[in-house]
């Protein structure tokens, strides 16, 4: 049996390596900072040592503008993949994502109509579209709450599915329609659907990062309930777990989070699928190993992801894209070999 | 030590005669409804200490409605359910899994699992942290794996396993909750005579060892051989509680199964 030793030596090792892609991510840019620096400005920051050799402009540049994003990337990533992976744990789907329950949909809905409404430069700056984002995720799940009767002990996977699906492409429908009527503001639009952590600043990364802190960690320590949903909701019941009760905390729980998410960096996709998978290859399927992994994963990718957007100039979405549908043709083409996802 | 500590004790023992005076499992006038049809009515039984007890009916009979009421998944409309001395609507549904282990029907799985990893999975009513399988928790998973004689599968993935080997992983995760009483939903449907006749000896040696044994069986040649007492439900209630001599008769079996009496005398 693959040891809880193992999984604890994983979870020590990713949260090192986190640590030291994000300081090397930090000096990535078109002004490259040697990492030695990156230590020496952030020390100087939280007040240990007075690193005098650090220039005021490197300080600038790694406090006001990299250094959010990197947080930003960090916490959307971790946030994406556990809520992922408790997607499919909970619906018991290998395809799930955190999109399942048409939160991107509804954000990107709530996002397009707030690029369209005049609104000034002082709003927009304090995040008018991210909230309008955060609205628009948490509404589109309500009503697949609603609608699928999350929670009320009737509900039936496929059919939470199903409406999730029917209330994304109703969004999607009004998306479109939105995208046709807005005109200069298409690229706007676009970009938000393409996801990308350039409007990372610190008041919207502040605004999001209690939703995302709380939510994520919480549910990387449900993953005890999760674990017995394996054997579906009778055999979890007969496990010791009130599955209705576990149901409604874990879908609002995962929601929360990814409506966060998707609020400060647009729809990033395949992070959320892809993540969950991999640390399932290596750990096997229980949730109280594969959430606290997936976080640190799912931090890691986007995290390189991000840093490979902003040196090639790309969105974010696109290389997590890039790098994640290769990756799931592989897993998909090894499930005919051997491993079954 | 009161009745309920003494009764969940039992199943630590090594040995223990069948004792019908410990009430393990119980129905008080019990009534199940769905959708306003009544699916369970007038169910009243008593299973005590070790005792093995077949569940036999026609298909639709209320077998599996009979076993999800004890077990507290299928709540009653009326009347009260009784396990470890106490009425099951009092307990936690975590007391109730340290107290009654139930094996479904078949084991389908969303992700690539080792039977070991799932065995583990039985552990989970016995703790509470976010942390995995602790050393204990594996050494109980690795235990219920020897007892069914499947030690040599822990490392495989229970979805390529064969029906019957999957069958022994799923009592083997019965088997690592370490409850008192053990509820099978057909154990042995979909198995051949070899793996059919090995399920059916593991279950009379599990009862031997004071865990009281429930099982759903279509079989009424096994329940006659192996089990003392056998449950007929038919239409949704109790038609016959006895020993199989005396349940399952030709007479008894025609009228439960729907069958001529002649061709039930042959079965």
């Amino acid at each position: 049996m693959r040891s809880t030793t193992r999984v604890r030596t994983l979870l020590t090792a990713g949260a090192l390596l986190l640590v030291g892609v994000a300081i090397a991510a930090i000096g990535v840019g078109s002004v490259p900072i040697p990492p030695t620096e990156v230590v020496g400005i952030l020390l100087q920051q939280i007040g240990v040592g007075a690193d005098a050799t650090a220039s005021p402009g490197s300080t600038a540049i790694v406090m006001e503008l990299r250094l959010p994003r990197i947080l930003a990337a960090v916490l959307v990533g971790a946030a994406l993949a556990v809520a992922g992976g408790v997607f499919q744990s909970l619906l018991r789907n290998p395809l799930a994502d955190p999109y399942v329950l048409g939160t991107s949909s509804g954000a990107a809905l709530g996002a397009a109509v707030a690029i369209l409404l005049p609104i000034s430069g002082v709003a927009w700056e304090l995040g008018g579209v991210q909230l309008a984002a955060f609205a628009g995720a948490l509404a589109a799940v309500g009503l697949v709450w609603r609608v699928a009767g999350i929670g009320s002990g009737e509900e039936r996977i496929a059919s939470v599915l199903l409406v999730g699906y029917a209330v994304a492409s109703l969004l999607a429908a009004a998306l479109s329609l939105v995208m046709l009527m807005s005109g200069a503001n298409l690229r706007a639009i676009f970009s938000f659907l393409l996801g990308g952590l350039d409007g990372a600043t610190w008041p919207r990364l502040a605004a999001a990062a209690l939703p995302l802190i709380a939510a994520t960690t919480l549910l990387a320590l449900r993953g005890r309930p999760l674990a017995a949903l394996l054997l579906g909701d009778e055999g979890a019941m007969h496990l010791g777990v009130e599955v209705r009760r576990e149901r409604r905390i874990s879908v609002a729980l995962a929601s929360l989070a990814t409506a966060a998410a998707v609020a400060l960096a647009g729809l990033v996709g395949f992070v959320g699928l892809v993540v969950p998978h991999l640390i399932r290859l290596a750990v096997g399927p229980d949730p109280r190993a594969v959430l606290p992994l997936s976080s640190i994963g799912g931090a890691l990718l986007l995290l390189v992801a991000d840093s490979v957007a902003r040196t090639i100039g790309i969105p974010v979405g696109v290389i997590t894209a890039l790098i994640g549908a290769p990756f799931l043709l592989w897993l998909l083409h090894r499930s005919r070999t051997g491993y079954a996802l | 030590m009161n009745d309920r500590e003494r009764a969940l004790d039992a199943h630590d023992q090594p040995t223990m005669t069948p004792d019908a005076s410990y009430e393990l499992l119980g129905a008080r006038d019990v009534h199940v409804t769905i959708n306003e049809v009544e699916i369970l009515r007038d169910i009243n039984l008593k299973i005590g200490v070790a005792e093995r007890v077949a569940i036999a009916g026609a298909n639709g009979a209320g077998k599996t409605s009979l076993l999800r009421a004890l077990s507290g998944t299928l709540p009653v409309a009326s009347g009260e359910v009784i396990l470890c001395t106490e009425p099951i609507s009092t307990l936690s549904r975590a007391t109730i899994a340290r107290s009654i282990a139930v094996v479904g029907a078949d084991l389908a799985l969303p992700f690539a699992t080792r039977a070991d990893e799932l065995v583990a999975l039985g552990r989970l009513p016995h703790g509470t942290g976010p942390g995995g399988p602790t050393a204990h928790d594996r050494e109980r998973a690795a235990a219920a794996l020897a007892r069914v004689g499947a030690s040599h599968l822990a490392a495989r993935d229970v979805r390529t396993l064969s029906a019957g080997e999957r069958q022994l992983i799923a009592i083997a995760l019965g088997l690592a909750q370490e409850t008192p009483i053990l509820a099978l939903d057909e154990p042995t449907v979909h198995l051949d005579l070899k793996h059919r006749v090995e399920i059916a000896d593991l279950l009379v040696s599990l009862a031997d060892r004071a865990r009281t044994v429930v099982a759903i069986f279509h079989e009424l040649d096994m329940v006659r051989d192996l089990f003392p007492r056998v449950i007929v439900m038919k239409g949704g209630q109790i038609v016959g509680d006895g020993a199989p001599s005396e349940v399952l008769t030709a007479a008894r079996v025609a009228d439960g199964w729907g069958i001529p009496v002649e061709r039930a005398a042959r079965l």
